[in-house]
């Protein structure tokens, strides 16, 4: 015991609790329900099947079904708009407000941190919000448009089939901006002066400064925030639930969505298995691009 | 004398403790209602005429039963006594997990199977055996806007019969300058598409497991013309039912389909005559059909009380006549419903709920509502002609059905 207890307190033995400790945490919180979900997308598991053992296993037959369905295609096209369109303009605002808040004006710091409000609201409750300001017949948007005379009608911005995949989008990127903002300003922080001092001494306009010093200086954190942005729009699951439901006609459908309709809705639990197996092979991906970032990341 | 009163006080405590004796018996019951609605209220009652038996109610949001509900089952936790919508008996049923209640019914003084509606008790028959009893039911039939029928010419006496007849009624109703439209009903993707859709299926002689049909195709292209000709409102596509009738109760709409559950928030926000009246039908003589909702009581396989838990089901099944006008369902059985509510829009229910059909039963239903469901909307969103949609989904509906 007491050999244990000087083990404990002498750092080796330290190191080894704590080491086993984070892989036991690991293992029972992150591993198990990871492979676990592996598993359930290769048997036949339907919502009463689910905690009994007996469950035939169908190797791969439940990709092929998926895949094979006709709305799969649907959705994975869904899913890169979704991905691609809320990330770039989340990143291309967020980056140019944190440049705006860069410049020291009066007040800049508080305003900043105002900008974080949208970004506190739960999810479900920015979606409510936004389906007032989006309903078809009675929302704020449609007055606002008609009254400026920019369009005669009302857009059926949830219901238009051609339209409600990039109202979510819309939504979405307003509430993703705020973080960006913020992680990218502190980047921005970490910049020294004396570097653009030295530039502007040297004769460097604006946009020189930008493209040769923040830019390169910012790859870092930039690469972080988009590979953040992606984890987190794949996450992205209350703002359907609250504005589309993946409709009309599943045009607004995206693969987060799916694999809980196909679990819970229709309780066939392997088939929304094998989508959120698939998700997780491509976040895989994109978390090691992240880390991968953030390794490389250079001190000044 | 005073022996007497000691006699007394001697025979009242063991009259007291012979009823602490009997075995007390605790059954835990689910339900989506909340406190001061049908189930609490009635446990209350139970429980004061058996003061031997105690009911635990519990609520369960009405999208989380079946989830729960299985989970519960799976893990040995579930409930005695729990209610399930309709559509659903039969997905609990076929898996063992519901107690048949036909042994009891038949030696039951209270219950008798004739006198339940055909929809209510189709939808608890499964092979053979009865797993619930209704606890009432409802079914939908046209709301209308008697003040906006004498503004545009209509007469509010005569509401439309047929299809042809709530087009032209829809038209002449519409005004896009004041934001109104014609009619309201519900398109959106999930069970409650299912639920209005079928009933005009069922009139052109289809059903759930018959949908690739002429008829069927006719409907669907019905509705598709009350959508392209803005007579409603593209939302119907996403709107449930109850927001639907919320644009009705705004004057935003000068009818809409919807059942009986509308009734009490109506009679607060709508400030204009409120009429009701049957479904209309394809054509003049065509056959009626209407939608059966609400849901069951049933007792699980798992119960260690099958007597007492028949005994409280038995009593709520006897409470039929009072579900109008205490809790807002229709009668799901044959009794007399004396001095109903809103009388003439209780008639016109009454009248529907001979018409209601059930959804199903089959244990697979959420599936085949989901092909039902895309259906209509592919059709709807002009993604797919009416007929292509409907033969995807009576493939899927097939599939389904041969497995």
């Amino acid at each position: 015991m007491a050999r244990f207890i000087r083990s404990v307190r002498d750092a080796r033995g330290l190191d080894a609790v704590l080491v086993w400790l984070a892989l036991g945490y690991l293992g029972v919180f992150s591993a198990f329900p990871l492979v676990y979900n592996v598993v359930i997308s290769l048997q036949t598991v339907d919502l009463f099947s689910l905690a009994s053992f007996e469950r035939p296993f169908v190797g791969l037959q439940n990709y092929r079904e998926v895949l094979g369905d006709p709305v799969a295609g649907t959705v994975l096209w869904n899913t890169i708009q979704f991905v691609v369109l809320s990330v770039v303009f989340q990143l291309a605002i967020g980056f140019g407000l944190a440049l705006f808040f860069q410049q020291d004006f009066p007040g800049a710091t508080y305003l900043r941190g105002l900008f974080l409000a949208g970004w506190i609201m739960p999810a479900l409750v920015v979606g409510a919000v936004w389906s007032w300001i989006l309903a078809g017949d009675f929302g704020v948007l449609n007055y606002l448009l008609r009254s400026l005379g920019i369009t005669d009608g009302n857009i059926f911005w949830l219901s238009d089939p051609n339209v409600s995949l990039y109202s979510v989008i819309i939504a979405n990127i307003w509430l993703g901006i705020p973080f960006n903002m913020i992680l990218l300003s502190v980047g921005l922080a970490a910049i020294p002066r004396d570097v653009y001092e030295a530039a502007e001494l040297d004769g460097a306009g604006a946009w020189q400064r930008f493209f040769t010093i923040t830019l390169p200086l910012m790859r870092a954190p930039l690469g972080a925030v988009v590979s953040l942005g992606i984890i987190f729009t794949l996450q992205q699951f209350d703002l359907f639930a609250a504005l589309t439901q993946g409709g009309p006609s599943n045009a607004s459908n995206v693969a987060q969505y799916w694999s809980w309709q196909l679990s819970f809705q229709t309780y066939q639990i392997s088939y929304g298995s094998v989508v959120s197996v698939l998700m997780i092979v491509f976040v895989v991906a994109v978390a090691a691009v992240y880390t991968r970032s953030t390794r490389h990341e250079q001190s000044y | 004398m005073k022996l007497k009163t000691c006699i007394h006080a001697v025979a009242g405590l063991l009259a007291s403790t012979a009823i602490v004796s009997a075995q007390e018996v605790s059954l835990d019951l689910w339900t989506i209602d909340d406190p001061g609605e049908y189930h609490y209220v009635l446990a209350e009652e139970f429980m004061e005429k058996h003061p031997d038996i105690k009911i635990n109610v519990r609520t369960v949001q009405f999208e989380d039963m079946v989830n729960d509900l299985a989970r519960a089952v799976a893990t040995g936790t579930g409930p005695d006594i729990t209610y399930i919508d309709n559509p659903e008996v039969a997905l609990f049923a076929s898996r063992g997990l519901l107690m048949d209640l036909k042994p009891y019914i038949d030696k039951s003084e209270i219950v008798n199977v004739e006198d339940i509606y055909p929809g209510p008790l189709a939808s608890v028959t499964y092979e053979g055996g009865i797993y619930g009893l209704p606890r009432g039911a409802n079914t939908i039939a046209l709301y209308y806007n008697a003040d906006m029928y004498r503004e545009a010419g209509l007469d509010p006496d005569n509401p439309p019969k047929t299809w042809d007849e709530l087009y032209e009624a829809a038209k002449a109703l519409t005004k896009p300058e004041e934001n109104v439209y014609g009619i309201a009903f519900s398109a959106v993707a999930t069970e409650e598409g299912t639920f209005q859709f079928l009933p005009w299926l069922q009139m052109t002689g289809g059903d759930y497991d018959n949908v690739a049909t002429e008829g069927g195709a006719r409907a669907l292209n019905f509705w598709k013309r009350l959508l392209d000709e803005r007579l409603a409102s593209p939302d119907t596509l996403i709107r449930g039912q109850w927001d639907s009738t919320g644009t009705f109760n705004a004057g935003s709409a000068a009818m809409s389909i919807s059942g009986p559950w509308e009734l009490p928030r109506m009679s607060e926000e709508a400030d204009f005559e409120y009429r009701a009246a049957l479904l209309p039908v394809p054509e003049e003589g065509a056959t009626r059909a209407s939608a059966l909702g609400e849901g069951d009581n049933v007792i699980l396989a798992s119960t260690d009380n099958p007597d007492e838990a028949f005994m409280f089901v038995e009593f709520l099944y006897a409470q039929m006549p009072r579900v109008w006008n205490e809790f807002g369902y229709l009668p799901a059985s044959d009794v007399e419903v004396t001095d109903p509510n809103n009388a003439e829009i209780y008639a016109v229910f009454e009248e529907s709920m001979k018409y209601a059909r059930n959804r199903g039963p089959h244990p697979e239903w959420p599936r085949i509502s989901q092909a039902i469901q895309q259906a209509i909307q592919s059709t709807l969103t002009g993604q797919a002609e009416a007929e292509a949609a409907l033969e995807t989904a009576q493939q899927k509906i097939d599939g389904v059905l041969g497995d």
